[in-house]
């Protein structure tokens, strides 16, 4: 687990791959690998569920990784060892991660760690007990800091047990006491369950289609759903040289940019301009209405706001 | 890591030159490129560890500062990942004290866990590391001994020392060809890249993280591609060493000529290194247009034949007589002959060819050349092989000698006198070589005793081709030169031009005669001598579409 | 009453998505989004001042407007690496409300064209990406995801990529090198993930809270978010309060509400525990405020800047005068050495030595100079790297040091009292992995 220094004893493949290669873990490989447009991707997932498979990460589970996600097996092994979560030696049934980081450290982790390690009778860094029950690791951050010290235990927080489950309810630290209350918990579950059940590494995933562009699924591209954006902000202000100046906000796609000037109860377009251009001139009394409408590639856009000329300057 | 996506940008030729500031002085610089190698062209060179110029940027080693500015004034930048920019400010330690600290820093957390064992580093002369050192200059430590190193090293190779220092891995054998050292590894990742971009095989990668990164193959799998041995040349430190050259040489004894590959028709240009007349290993010599930064193995490794099965005196009739007397031997037999038949190669120089063919001339119709090869000719492998292991193919075309040699085998009994340079027939195919067996007198000209002096009836030990000033033209239609290393296995050698001018009486003294004659032979390389060729090699006008 | 944006549906069950409805869940995602622009829309929200969550505090909008549209995809890629040291809000935000993250993550694929966005959860957090996948699942049945969202034309899938164990994944490039399946190491920028993030495509990476903040703003307007908190730092945060406090927690207040407000009032913390002695006020990263700082600081971006710190996630960490500051300190140093990525040289070396010098100390083996070298190291490594996570380390070791001078030279002169000697127990290479 985390970054390991020992020399491990690795299974041959041929003891791990009957359990990787069966339909069930194949089909989820599958959906991984779909979710993403290219299957190299899917290589954090895919090494999830190895680990989910066969309890921890041993490097012929992360070389058949690499060849599902078409990685080279050193880039597996690389990303592996990277990423702290991945085991790469075989834990108890219970693993319990102390986390020793500041907040957690400024409520007493320490005394808790030290606790831990009396009680079990194992080292904090890494060390597993001789029933092969737990096995207890002193962590970083575990993003639980309202609740420090926090601990988990497997995959789930736990600060307590509530109603024969392991809980974090809110504000309820670890203490010595909770702690004794959660090893209790982890024997007693022992006795009447002779092994964890498996727990989707990957939080439940469900079929789904897939990326667009991945293998298998239905490439669709993202067309222009929405409408043609409109000019937003349009605002008439006067010179210094007794001109009317109109400003506005334009998408950058817009191609064209139509000027509308009110005259009697219609707007007309008084001039086309570039898409590009950010503002326009024109002479014109005071009180003149003007309103901007957009086009793109798509189409033409809704009117914008309407704007009044200013009066002239010193007048 | 995926910050292999980026190549540096390098400056080319024709580059519109923009003018930048650099230390308070308007300077001119190639548009475009990145600031190290903007720098260079003005003659400053900026340290560094990660970047290369065939490699993707990488950006990690942080040596390369320098100031440059931005939106919020000047500040650090890594001048590996900078573009030149028109008017832009840029600050190297010449001015900057920033720049100095920034270097100097750097190069402290270099060291922090470096295990210095510079004594027995094989890379030690030529280092990165002792070179950058040198250059930033904080030359005393402030690191507490007792603290200790954190030696880099993958698990299976952790151990305690006799001091109770953790260690890790001092000698790990990756493959056939290179050795790692873990704790020596500066993680630049170079070979990372190499292999991935270049070899295009990731075999390394850099695992772990922080300063428990090691560099390493999956554990129990080699390091083996035809180009390993590149990783060699490009690690900055004595992290990855080259089997055939660990504890051979120290590499400041070595001295240097610059040649190519004779045996492959891309012409890789190389350097070969020597010491005490002989050659000690084979590096590879940048050449952006024709194999970049790297050399196969089997290039590298060209120079463990230099000084083996040489053929350093002439034999005949089985007893070895000194080369003198066997060059006279030859050229009795050829000038007495009733037809000769005379073999020209692709491996040998323009040089060598030209005065094969002047031989031929001079003996007007009682003489024949043939030329060709029974070698296997493969494909490019996109690095720094053609495939063809006929380095002057394309010489030889220009020069009008046909590859017929398939027809001598057909007419060998027309012959009396065979005369064979740079081809070992028999090795390629004893088969069709057989019917040459029936011309009675064999002349083989060869640096090495092979299949071909043993079948031969006079044999003349010459000069290898790293032994020789000469030019080849390459397959993309470019000459480029070949010099001599000082390394002959025996001070009597003389290159096959001169042997054949003995042979001949055509009384060439130098390989600028050779030369000429060659240019006689070929249009395109009129106008242009030894030193228009240059270090780099010249592309012959028309030569290749 | 303070108006809550993002936390007002906690408590309430609403991870189901019927409750999430009653409570007003999902009302934008209606015929008013699909007549509004893609462009409107990045204007609503560049208009609303709504910046980044994460820490870095960015302009959302004006991340938006940099995506490029028309060309190749775009991705969305919501940041749920939350593993600042004192930063929890994201997982009681997804574990709280998952249905307001799809509703701001479809709002923003709107906005930005996205057809596939991912969320990447850290991987210690399975019970939260439990918790996102059944929300998915019932978007989904509900129409709200998946292809033609509500007869719109528009489409939209959304993944949760489950993290393995790295802090530096928080950094956005990381991230995205991590969910295409490399190490989490950040990239050379630029370029920047606007215009070629994931898979060479535009991407848009936002923090957790930034999208959740996106539906209340859509409902009611961008005026009347701007017009809470502080002209430069509009609407309301969460901060996650941590350490000895009364009541820790996540706690949603409008930005320039004064620090000592979040930590007294009976609202939200309830008061300090023992005799404050300094508050971390941003995550890990950011500068340590003394008793009288923290009594002047206001929890808003620019406030905080000018005390030389940051709001940063807004994790803030509160502690009394019982604690060492050494220890403190040993346990940042600790972390940024471990979380290191390893790729830059003054990063990788710098903040594993500096921890041992560090742990020398911390083991009563001080010496003169120890925390001369610390300080110049830390001055050493911060801002030459790629990513700030070396100055994120320098930060806290010139800050706490800075500020606690005398306790860190009473640990030097081997006074045992103020030493925590547990942080580890004594030095060996490699041990503390």
């Amino acid at each position: 687990m985390g970054h390991c220094h020992k020399h491990v004893d690795q299974p041959k493949a041929e003891e791990i791959l009957p359990k990787l290669e069966v339909p069930s873990v194949l089909s989820r490989v599958e959906e991984l690998i779909r979710r993403y447009p290219v299957p190299r991707s899917a290589l954090l997932q895919v090494l999830w569920l190895a680990q989910e498979t066969l309890g921890w990460l041993p490097q012929e589970a992360i070389k058949w990784a690499a060849a599902k996600c078409s990685v080279s097996p050193v880039h597996a092994y690389g990303v592996s060892t990277f990423y702290t979560m991945y085991k790469k030696e075989p834990t108890g049934r219970f693993f319990l991660q102390i986390c020793q980081n500041v907040s957690c450290h400024v409520l007493g982790a320490e005394d808790i760690i030290a606790h831990a390690e009396r009680t079990l009778g194992i080292s904090s860094h890494g060390g597993t007990t001789s029933d092969d029950l737990f096995t207890l690791l002193r962590v970083e951050c575990l993003g639980a800091c309202g609740n420090g010290p926090v601990m988990q235990v497997n995959d789930d927080f736990a600060t307590d047990v509530v109603d024969g489950k392991l809980a974090m309810p809110a504000g309820v630290a670890l203490t010595a006491e909770r702690f004794d209350k959660i090893v209790a918990w982890c024997r007693d579950r022992a006795k009447s369950l002779s092994k964890e059940p498996k727990r989707d590494a990957t939080g439940g995933i469900f079929e789904s289609k897939g990326h667009p562009g991945a293998k298998g699924a239905v490439s669709q591209a993202q067309g222009f759903y929405a409408p043609v954006p409109p000019a937003l902000g349009v605002a008439a202000v006067r010179t210094d040289d007794g001109k009317v100046k109109l400003t506005w906000r334009a998408a950058p796609e817009t191609t064209t940019l139509h000027i509308e000037k009110k005259t009697g109860s219609d707007f007309a377009v008084a001039a086309s301009i570039s898409g590009k251009e950010k503002e326009w001139l024109d002479d014109a009394a005071e009180g003149t209405e003007y309103r901007i409408v957009t086009e793109t590639a798509q189409g033409r856009g809704k009117a914008s706001n309407v704007a009044k000329a200013p009066a002239a300057k010193g007048a | 890591m995926s910050n292999f996506y980026h190549m540096p940008v390098l400056p080319k030729p024709d580059a519109k030159k923009v003018t930048i500031n650099v230390d308070g002085a308007d300077v001119e610089v190639p548009e475009g490129t990145n600031l190290v190698e903007a720098l260079k062209t003005i003659g400053i060179d900026t340290p560094h560890f990660c970047y290369h110029q065939d490699l993707p940027v990488s950006g990690n080693c942080r040596q390369c500062m320098v100031e440059t500015d931005g939106p919020r004034g000047m500040g650090l930048a890594i001048a590996c990942y900078t573009p030149v920019r028109a008017g832009m400010k840029v600050a190297t330690d010449r001015s900057s004290d920033k720049v100095k600290q920034a270097r100097q820093a750097v190069m402290e957390f270099q060291l922090a866990n470096h295990p210095l064992d510079c004594p027995i580093c094989d890379k030690a002369g030529e280092c990165s590391l002792q070179d950058n050192y040198m250059a930033a200059g904080r030359h005393e430590s402030r690191m507490r001994e007792d603290i200790g190193k954190l030696y880099k090293g993958s698990p299976e190779f952790r151990h305690e020392d006799a001091k109770g220092q953790e260690r890790g891995g001092k000698h790990v054998d990756l493959g056939p060809t290179v050795i790692l050292d873990q704790e020596r590894c500066i993680l630049c990742d170079r070979c990372v890249r190499f292999m991935r971009s270049v070899a295009g095989e990731e075999q390394l990668y850099i695992n772990q993280r922080g300063d428990h990164a090691f560099l390493s193959t999956f554990p129990g799998m080699e390091l083996k591609h035809d180009y390993d041995l590149n990783v060699t040349d490009i690690c900055p430190v004595g992290a990855l060493t080259g089997k055939h050259f660990r504890f051979r040489q120290r590499v400041w004894n070595l001295s240097k000529t610059e040649t190519i590959d004779p045996f492959d028709s891309l012409g890789a240009n190389i350097t070969v290194e020597h010491n005490d007349g002989q050659a000690w290993r084979i590096m590879p010599r940048r050449n952006p247009e024709v194999n970049k930064s790297w050399i196969s193995n089997r290039t590298r490794l060209e120079y463990q034949k230099l000084s083996k099965d040489r053929l350093t005196a002439g034999s005949f009739q089985k007893a070895e007589v000194p080369l003198a007397q066997a060059v006279a031997r030859a050229g009795e037999l050829v000038r007495g002959a009733r037809k000769v038949a005379v073999v020209a190669s692709g491996t040998l120089t323009l040089e060598d060819n030209a005065a094969l063919q002047a031989l031929v001339a001079g003996l007007d119709k009682k003489a024949e050349l043939f030329s060709g090869s029974w070698a296997k000719v493969g494909s490019p492998d996109g690095i720094a092989q053609s495939g063809d292991p006929v380095g002057n193919r394309l010489g030889l075309k220009l020069l009008g000698i046909s590859e017929n040699l398939d027809e001598l085998v057909a007419r060998a009994k027309e012959f009396d006198v065979l005369l064979v340079a740079g081809h070992d027939l028999w090795a390629l195919d004893a088969q069709k070589a057989k019917a040459l067996e029936a011309i009675p007198e064999r002349i083989v000209l060869s640096p090495w005793h092979d299949a071909t002096t043993a079948k031969a009836t006079l044999s003349v030990g010459v000069r290898a081709w790293a032994e020789v000033r000469g030019t080849m033209v390459n397959c993309q239609g470019r000459i480029q030169m070949l010099n001599a290393a000082p390394i002959l296995p025996s001070p009597d050698l003389e290159p096959v031009w001169q042997v054949v001018s003995s042979i001949g009486k055509l009384g060439w003294t130098s390989e600028l005669d050779a030369y000429k004659a060659a240019q006689a032979g070929i249009p395109a390389l009129a106008g242009i001598n030894y030193r228009g060729i240059g270090s780099q090699g010249r592309l012959l006008e028309g030569v290749v579409a | 009453m303070t108006t809550l944006t993002v936390t007002q549906n906690f408590g309430k069950g609403a991870k189901d998505i019927a409750v999430y409805r009653k409570l007003g869940g999902y009302s934008t995602i209606g015929q008013k989004l699909f007549d509004l622009s893609q462009f409107e829309m990045i204007d609503l929200v560049q208009r609303s001042g709504l910046r980044g969550r994460g820490g870095a505090g960015f302009p959302t909008g004006m991340k938006w407007s940099f995506v490029p549209r028309g060309g190749k995809p775009v991705y969305l890629v919501v940041n749920a690496d939350e593993g600042e040291p004192g930063t929890f809000k994201d997982h009681v935000l997804m574990q709280e409300d998952p249905h307001r993250l799809i509703e701001g993550m479809i709002l923003c694929g709107w906005a930005l064209g996205v057809r596939t966005a991912y969320i990447y959860v850290r991987g210690e957090f399975l019970p939260a990406i439990e918790t996102l996948n059944a929300a998915i699942k019932q978007a989904y049945e509900a129409g709200f995801l998946g292809e033609n969202i509500q007869g719109s034309g528009y489409s939209l899938d959304i993944y949760v990529h489950r993290g393995a164990g790295a802090y530096i994944c928080g950094e956005e490039t990381a991230l995205i090198n991590s969910l295409e399946g490399f190490k989490g190491q950040p990239r050379l920028k630029p370029p920047f993930p606007a215009v070629s993030g994931a898979w060479a495509s535009p991407t848009c990476v936002n923090n957790v809270e930034t999208l959740m903040a996106l539906p209340w703003i859509f409902e009611n307007g961008a005026e009347a978010y701007a017009a809470m908190g502080t002209p430069k730092s509009t609407g309301t945060k969460v901060f996650s309060v941590s350490g000895d406090v009364k009541r820790p927690g996540v706690y949603e207040v409008p930005l320039g509400t004064p620090l000592m407000e979040l930590l007294e009032s009976d609202k939200y913390c309830q008061g300090v525990v023992g005799k404050l002695k300094g508050v971390i006020p941003g995550g890990s990263s950011s500068p340590v405020l003394t008793v009288e700082e923290a009594a002047k600081a206001t929890m808003d971006y620019e406030a905080l800047a000018a005390l030389k710190t940051m709001l940063g996630s807004g994790a803030v960490v509160v502690f009394n005068e019982t604690r060492s500051v050494v220890g403190m300190l040993a346990s940042l140093t600790r972390f940024y050495a471990h979380e290191s990525c390893g790729q830059c040289t003054p990063c990788r070396e710098g903040t594993g030595y500096a921890d041992r010098i560090l742990k020398t100390v911390v083991a009563g083996k001080g010496r003169d100079g120890d925390l001369e070298n610390m300080l110049s190291l830390a001055d050493n490594f911060s801002y030459t790297t790629i990513c700030p996570l070396a100055s994120a380390d320098a930060g806290p070791i010139q800050n706490f040091i800075g500020k606690y001078r005398a306790e860190f030279d009473a640990v030097v002169a081997r006074n045992p009292e103020h030493a925590d000697e547990r942080v580890t127990p004594a030095f060996r290479p490699g041990a503390f992995w």
